[in-house]
This record gives structure tokens, C-alpha cells and sequence, in this order.
């Protein structure tokens, strides 16, 4: 476990590297010119940064969403969670434009309230089935997805566009403050996790079986569901909505580690910075000097490598 | 000036590309299920036939419309403009959501907006004619309407040449080539002014002003070469910093904007786009203040007032040579 | 010591249990008789507080059960309920481990202890060598004996087995018997057993309760219990009674 967290932290590092050294502009190793400081440290610093906070939240978000639904499937994108945090950014961004506190805090709220509203959804007096889950998490998201459209038609032409382009996932608005936030809130959220990970062992399992174990399921519930809201919440505000990290990442971490929360959550936070510092990396550099959206590199690396995992199990 | 051959097929203006293709698929869809059940019987149901012409559009479409053309309906603010600038204003019967100049045309019945319009508004309006920019709406559009009697011209003019272009083709429908010819003599008077001071007549004499259009500041857009914007600017007597890539409205690294050192910086302005974003801080542009604003009505809709904006720009470039 | 004073329990208007009570006496197994919907998983349930009760009271070792706090509860409770699937790849040794979730903080790995407990348990289940099979790759029977030993692994001094023996081969229906009777008379730990085979309860209860319809029909010993006219009053079936020849206890045979 040492080795594999070992080689994790590696190739994180080596990734970090690569993207710091990779980007539109060519920059030398040594002996920058301030104009290239400027480009090193306000530009791509901040943007790779994020982007890791951004890939830790989505994938511990994923791995603890999974393991308390028991559902494998279970992805915030998927479950309606990335949807509510867009449209509580959407608010902010249409209703409070100047006050740029309001976006998180709103996105944080968005995310909570979607993801109760699912689980409610989903849960009958028989307990809860896989189906019913995820045909809740579709409803939902599809839901909230018409209500940003209709919103979007109060915008006016020049918000929609910076809109729609955030709504793919984009890291390019990065900010030293954003990455203050989506640090702290990645940290809280991982910390909660971490402290109900063995919890969630049991819950993985099974609700009754956990809760005969001693363990506090509601208090659990409570916990996981705040807890992913808000790295989910800081990450759609910094970065629009960013598919497939949560849902990829904790699998491939499962595969390497085994189902042991202690470690799927950690190794999470590492695996996904990675993933998306690397999805981004080639975002800023594929067709430099113009940009991709860093949720289309996720997808398009994402969802063939989920089915080729689907298919092998 | 310089001139450039008439591309074809033409590029959405900036303002339209902005919508996105979902609004194209609900476009699609309401349009779909409007010519599936409407439309049958009504083609020409007046009793004295009214005597019609041909006329060509710009995708080279023969059009039907009326001899006197007395009511139509324009999908894009710029083509409203455009009516307007050549006297034929008072017969707009219907506009866009968009369509916020001039003055009148806020008064004018609105039809819904350049991607999503209401057939039914604007079939109820009865037009002899419905001037559509956006050519992938064109197969949609002319079964229904024209199962209704109603003629569908496309234009989409970009840059000053095609402005000067569709303003002569809308004289002539509108038969009121005497108030389009005297524009478009002014206009290019206007435009042949500036160019001499300041633009491609003037700079081989001297370096022309780097110059970096803004389009909005987060995230960060602005012009590549296939914007009209880009042969606009070097009328005014600026090289746009961004004229190496091989679009039309890129969205720019912000490392690469870093190091552009534009002297100057135009804003599209805009609610979103007041300043310039933080990658220009250290450039000499904001160093030495050189940011003017222009309203991002006049870059995003080529019509006459694209040549205003010439002017402004031209002055701001080169405040010594206006004196 | 588990005290059950007429208790009822219902789920909305439909009583389920009414009026039951029984003690549960360290170092005793009773084993639960019934027909299906008799209320014996309920019984159950109720015992492990997981439903309330619409009247009467439980007390564990004196206090209302209530009133103590869950972790409290799954400290001296332990429960095998009928199985549980999961689709995510846990080994046989993390699923028992699972089982010491009350004695740890929440943070914390196991201890040497937690495993020795585990590891005790997987041997006594005779699972030994099971620890990285994965749970999903198990036949059903290898699956019940791990739930089993996941109960035992927790240390509780009451054990409550909802049909444990189900999907058990002959040898390890009888181990399973056997394991629990040893751990009840060793540690002074007790058990309340559901099961439908009467010789197995024969064998091992020290006490059956029969239930017919939420209701105690007949409580006692074996012997007492096990009678033609009990047996057929609850499950409508006419049966035979010896002694069987190996245990001298009551044997019961089927009249079809």
C-alpha cells in the first residue's frame, strides 16, 4: 500500500512537473523574464493548482457518494449534484455578478439541495434499489439542466457565451483566491470523508447490516452528503461542470487498492488531481495558442475508458 | 481599401455564434413540427395577382418577392439596421428580441429572437419578405414559409465591402436605391478617408499599432483572421496581435495573451467586458493606458455603423493624424 | 441478560407482535419456531432496537434498550440477518473486520486485536485461509458462514441469527449450532436463533418459543415444547415423536 501510495504521489509529481513546464507559451527553465513570471506564477500556477483541487474534489466526491449509496454508478455529474451547483452559480452569476463570494456559497447550496432531493426521490419505504438511484439522479439532472436553460435566456449575449463556456468545465478563470477556496474546501471535504471512510465500509454493504454494526447511519448520511457538496459545490464554481472524474477515478483507484474506503478516499484525491492536471494540460496545449474545454478532454478520455472497465467486469 | 472576394458559404456574425447549438436543436425541432402540420392551402389566396420579380440572394437563390415590397420581417439586429440606414424602415412589420437600434425599431412587433423565432408571429404578420442571416436555418424556414406565400431572403454581410454590398441589394428591393446609393457613396468616402490617414494607404509609411480586440474578458475571447474585425482594424491603422490564428472568434490562452505586449487594447463593450482581463496587466497598452472601448453592437453587426467604430478607432490609433 | 416485557410492535395499523415477552439469560440459546409472517425476524429486529416498539419495553442487562446509544447497542448485540449483496469487491477478511466498527475510533485502522478477534472468527467459522477471497466470489453457503463469523468477530455477548442455517450443508448447519451453543456456554454469551429445522432446535435450545401470528403460542424447553399437538397447532403439520438414539433428545419426524 506504501509502494502504490509511493508511486501515486510520483507520478502526481511528475505530472505537476510536466504541466508547469508544458503550456501555450514556452517558457526556459531558468533566468525568467518578468513578463514569463508573471505568465509562471499568475497564469499557469494558479490554473494547475485548480485544476488538482478541482480533480481531488470530484473524485473523493464520487468515492464517497458511491460507497454510502452503495452504487457504483453513483457519480455527482450523474446524480443531479454537478447540476444543482451550476444552476446556484448560475444565480449568483445573474443576480449577484459583482459579488464573487455568492458564487460558491450558492453553488454549495445547489449541490446540497440536489443531492437530498435525489436521495429522497430514491428512497421508498422498501429502502433504496440501484434503478430507482440512478433514474432519480437523470430526473433530476435533466430537470435542473431546462431550468439553466430557461435562465439562460436572461442573459444577455456576452454572459451567455463566458456561461456556456464555463458550463463545459473550464479552468482558464483560475484566480489565487479560487485556488485558496477549492483548497480549503477539498481539505474539509477529504478530512470528512476520511473520518467516516470506515463507516462507509459498512454502508457499502448495506444500510441495515451498518446501522446493526453501531453504525450511526443518518449521522453518516449527513455528513458524506455535506461533505460532497461542498468539494462539489467550490469545484463547479471555480470550474463549470468537469464529467467523469468521480465516476472514473474511484473505479480505477478500486481496482489498484480494493474497496477499503481509507484508502479509495485518499488515493482518490490524488488519482483525480491528476487526471485532471493531466485532461488540462493537454486542454491549454492541443491547439495552443487557442483553448479546449478541460470537461471535454475528461469526457473524451472518460467515458471510453468506462466502458472498456464495464465491459471487462 | 483592400478587397477580398465574397466568401461563401458566410460565417454567423459574432452575436449569433454565441447561441449555441442547443438553441438550434429547439429551433429545429419547433420548425420540424410546424411544417409537418402547417401550410397546405394558402399559397396566394389574394384575388388580383400581385405582379412579382426575381431577385438573387446571397446564397445565389432565385427569390419570388412582390414588385412593391411593403412588409417584411428581419431575423438579425445588423439586417435591421440596414433597412433602416436605406429608408425603408417603416416597412419592418416584425424584428428580433435583438433589435435595439435604431430608436424605432424598439417600437416594432417582436418575433422572438435570431435563433429561436415564432413561425407563427411571423406568419400572422403577413410579410411579403423574412430576411434571414443564418443560413442553417434556411432549409427549415423556406418550407414553411413559403407554403404560406412568404419569401425568405438570406444575406449575411461581415466585413465593409459585403455591408456596402447588401445595402445596394436592399435598395433595390426595397426600391429606394436612391437613399442606399448616397449611403453607400458616403460611407465609402468615410471609409476611404480614414483608410488614407491612417490604414493600408498610410502604413507603408510606418508600423501600424499592435492592437489587441478584446471580445470578453473571462473567459477570454477575441478575434483570429476569419473575423471581419481583423481587415477592419488594419483600415483604422492596427495589426491585431492575434492575427495568426486561424479562426474567426478564438478563445485565447491566457499565456499567449500574456505575451502579446498589445500598445493598444479595444473592448467590445459589454456588461462582462469593461476592462482588460489580468493576463495584460504588465502590457504596454495598460501601462501607458492606451484601453478604448467601443459598444459591442457596432463590431458584432456589420452594417454603416461598423464605419463609425472605424472612425473611433482610427482616432484613437492615431490621435495626431485627426487634428 | 436481554429482558422482554409484552412487547408489541406493528408496521402502521397492521400489528405485527403483540404481547410478547421472554428473558434471555446469559450463557442460554433460544431458538425461534414459527410459520412464515409469524413475526420472527421481527422479533428480532426488535430485539436489536432497529424498530421501535408501539408498547412494552426491552431492557439490556436492566436498562431500557432505548435509551442506550447505537454504538452501545452493537457493542453487546450482534445480528446475522439474512444475507446482503455487494457490488463493490470486498475481501472476506475487510467484511469481517467490519465487524470490530464499534470498538475502534473512526479514524483509526484495526488494532492487533481487532484482527486476532477476526482471524479467531474466520478459524472458528472454518474459514481459515478465506481472508482475500473477495465477498462477491463466494457460494451462498461461504457467504453465511463469513456473515456469521463477522458477528462472532464483534465479541457481543448476544447474538441474534436470523435463519443462519439456510443455505449450510448438513456438517456446517451443525458446526454453526455448535459454535454458537460453545460461545454461549464459554463466554456467558447468549443467542436467539431462527430457524425452521425442529431437530436442530431439538438439539441445541435450551429454550423454544414458538409464535403464531405475533403471539407466543408455546415457550420452554424442548421437551416441553416440542409436542404433536404444539407443533401442529402452528404449522398445521402432523408429526411423529421419538427419542433420537445418539443425544436422548426429542426427535421429530414429518407425517406427510
Amino acid at each position: 500500500m506504501l509502494l502504490i501510495g509511493g508511486l501515486l504521489f510520483l507520478l502526481l509529481a511528475i505530472v505537476l512537473a510536466a504541466a508547469v513546464m508544458l503550456g501555450a507559451e514556452r517558457l526556459p527553465l531558468f533566468d525568467l523574464s518578468e513578463q514569463q513570471r508573471s505568465i509562471l506564477y499568475d497564469i499557469r500556477l494558479p490554473r494547475i493548482l485548480l485544476g488538482a483541487c478541482v480533480g481531488a474534489s470530484l473524485a473523493v466526491a464520487g468515492a464517497g457518494l458511491q460507497s454510502l449509496l452503495r452504487n457504483p454508478l453513483a457519480e455527482p455529474y450523474l446524480l443531479g449534484v454537478s447540476n444543482g451547483a451550476a444552476l446556484g452559480t448560475m444565480l449568483a452569476f445573474v443576480f449577484f455578478q459583482s459579488l464573487e463570494i455568492t458564487r460558491p456559497l450558492l453553488a454549495f447550496a445547489g449541490a446540497g439541495l440536489a443531492t437530498v432531493a435525489v436521495y429522497r426521490m430514491a428512497k421508498s419505504r422498501a429502502g433504496m434499489n440501484v434503478e430507482r438511484l440512478v433514474l432519480s439522479g437523470v430526473i433530476v439532472t435533466t430537470f435542473l439542466s431546462s431550468v439553466i436553460v430557461m435562465l439562460t435566456t436572461l442573459l444577455d449575449a456576452a454572459k451567455l457565451r463566458s456561461f456556456t463556456f464555463w458550463l463545459l468545465g473550464d479552468l482558464s478563470q483560475a484566480t489565487v483566491n479560487g485556488v485558496y477556496l477549492s483548497f480549503g474546501a477539498v481539505i474539509i471535504g477529504t478530512i470528512i470523508l476520511m473520518s467516516q471512510a470506515r463507516a462507509l465500509n459498512l454502508m457499502m454493504v448495506g444500510e441495515r447490516d451498518a446501522f446493526d454494526f453501531g453504525v450511526e447511519v443518518g449521522r453518516v448520511r449527513m455528513l458524506v452528503f455535506g461533505a460532497s457538496s461542498l468539494v462539489v459545490g467550490a469545484a463547479v464554481a471555480a470550474s463549470g461542470s468537469v464529467g467523469y472524474v468521480g465516476l472514473i477515478v474511484p473505479h480505477l483507484v478500486r481496482l489498484i487498492v480494493g474497496s477499503d474506503n481509507r484508502l479509495v478516499v485518499p488515493f482518490s484525491a490524488v488519482a483525480g488531481a491528476i487526471f485532471v492536471v493531466f485532461a488540462d494540460t493537454i486542454a491549454r496545449t492541443a491547439i495552443a495558442p487557442r483553448e479546449l474545454p478541460v470537461g471535454a478532454v475528461t469526457a473524451l478520455i472518460g467515458a471510453p475508458l468506462f466502458i472498456y472497465l464495464l465491459r471487462r467486469n | 481599401m483592400r478587397r477580398e472576394p465574397p466568401r461563401q458559404p458566410k460565417r454567423l456574425p459574432p452575436l449569433l455564434r454565441k447561441e449555441g447549438s442547443l438553441w438550434i436543436a429547439v429551433a429545429l425541432t419547433t420548425l420540424m413540427l410546424l411544417s409537418a402540420c402547417g401550410g397546405a392551402k394558402n399559397a396566394g389566396n389574394s384575388a388580383t395577382p400581385v405582379p412579382m420579380r426575381v431577385v438573387t440572394d446571397d446564397l445565389g437563390r432565385a427569390v419570388t418577392i412582390p414588385v412593391k415590397v411593403t412588409r417584411v420581417v428581419s431575423l438579425a439586429p445588423n439586417l435591421t439596421e440596414n433597412i433602416f440606414a436605406v429608408g425603408a424602415g417603416d416597412r419592418l412589420v416584425g424584428v428580433t428580441t435583438f433589435c435595439n437600434y435604431p430608436e424605432q425599431a424598439k417600437a416594432i412587433a417582436k418575433i422572438g429572437d435570431t435563433m429561436t423565432p415564432n413561425m407563427e408571429s411571423i406568419i400572422a404578420l403577413k410579410p411579403d419578405v423574412v430576411f434571414v442571416s443564418t443560413a442553417s436555418q434556411i432549409e427549415a424556414f423556406m418550407k414553411t414559409l413559403e407554403a404560406n406565400g412568404i419569401a425568405v431572403y438570406v444575406t449575411n454581410p461581415t466585413g465593409t465591402v459585403d455591408v456596402m454590398r447588401n445595402l445596394k441589394a436592399l435598395g433595390e428591393i426595397f426600391d429606394t436605391q436612391k437613399v442606399s446609393d448616397d449611403l453607400i457613396a458616403n460611407l465609402t468616402q468615410r471609409i476611404n478617408a480614414v483608410a488614407n490617414l491612417t490604414g493600408p494607404l498610410a502604413s507603408h509609411r510606418e508600423r501600424p499599432t499592435k492592437v489587441f480586440i478584446q471580445i470578453s474578458k473571462e473567459p477570454l475571447f477575441t478575434i483570429g483572421n476569419k473575423s471581419h474585425l481583423n481587415e477592419w482594424l488594419f483600415n483604422a491603422g492596427g495589426q491585431s496581435v492575434t492575427e495568426n490564428v486561424d479562426t474567426a472568434y478564438p478563445k485565447l490562452s491566457k499565456e499567449t495573451a500574456s505575451a502579446l505586449n498589445p500598445e493598444v487594447i479595444i473592448l467590445s463593450e459589454s456588461d462582462d467586458n469593461k476592462e482588460p482581463n489580468d493576463a495584460f496587466k504588465n502590457s504596454p497598452a495598460v501601462k501607458n493606458g492606451r484601453v478604448y472601448k467601443v459598444n459591442a453592437d457596432l463590431l458584432s453587426r456589420p452594417g454603416p455603423r461598423l464605419v463609425d467604430a472605424l472612425e473611433q478607432i482610427a482616432k484613437d490609433l492615431h490621435p495626431e493624424k485627426f487634428k | 441478560m436481554l429482558e422482554v416485557k409484552d412487547i408489541s410492535v406493528g408496521y402502521g395499523e397492521r400489528a405485527v407482535l403483540g404481547g410478547v415477552s421472554f428473558e434471555l439469560r446469559d450463557g442460554k440459546t433460544i431458538v425461534l419456531l414459527g410459520a412464515n409472517g409469524a413475526g420472527k425476524t421481527t422479533l428480532i429486529k426488535a430485539l436489536n432496537a432497529t424498530l421501535p416498539l408501539t408498547s412494552g419495553d426491552i431492557a439490556l442487562d436492566g436498562e431500557r434498550l432505548s435509551k442506550i446509544s447505537r454504538r452501545e447497542i452493537a457493542r453487546n448485540i450482534a445480528v446475522v440477518a439474512q444475507e446482503n449483496e455487494t457490488r463493490f469487491p470486498v475481501t472476506v477478511l475487510e467484511f469481517v473486520l467490519s465487524g470490530r466498527f464499534v470498538h475502534g475510533n473512526a479514524f483509526g485502522w484495526e488494532s492487533e486485536a481487532d484482527v486476532a478477534f477476526a482471524e479467531r472468527a474466520l478459524a472458528d467459522c472454518d474459514l481459515s485461509g478465506y481472508e482475500t477471497r473477495l465477498m462477491n466470489h463466494l457460494s451462498g453457503g461461504e457467504r453465511q458462514r463469513v456473515v456469521l463469523a463477522r458477528a462472532l468477530a464483534t465479541g457481543a455477548r448476544i447474538l441474534l441469527l436470523d435463519e443462519p442455517t439456510a443455505n449450510l450443508d448438513l456438517a456446517h448447519q451443525a458446526m454453526m449450532f455448535r459454535l454458537v451453543r460453545e460461545r454461549c456456554r464459554s463466554c456467558q454469551a447468549s443467542a436467539v436463533v431462527i430457524t425452521h429445522d425442529l431437530n436442530l432446535a431439538a438439539e441445541f435450545a435450551d429454550e423454544i418459543i414458538m409464535l403464531t401470528d405475533g403471539r407466543i403460542a408455546a415457550k420452554g424447553t424442548p421437551t416441553e415444547v416440542l409436542t404433536a399437538e404444539n407443533i401442529k397447532g402452528v404449522f398445521g403439520v402432523n408429526v411423529l415423536l421419538d427419542e433420537n438414539p445418539a443425544s436422548g433428545n426429542v426427535r421429530v419426524t414429518s407425517v406427510f
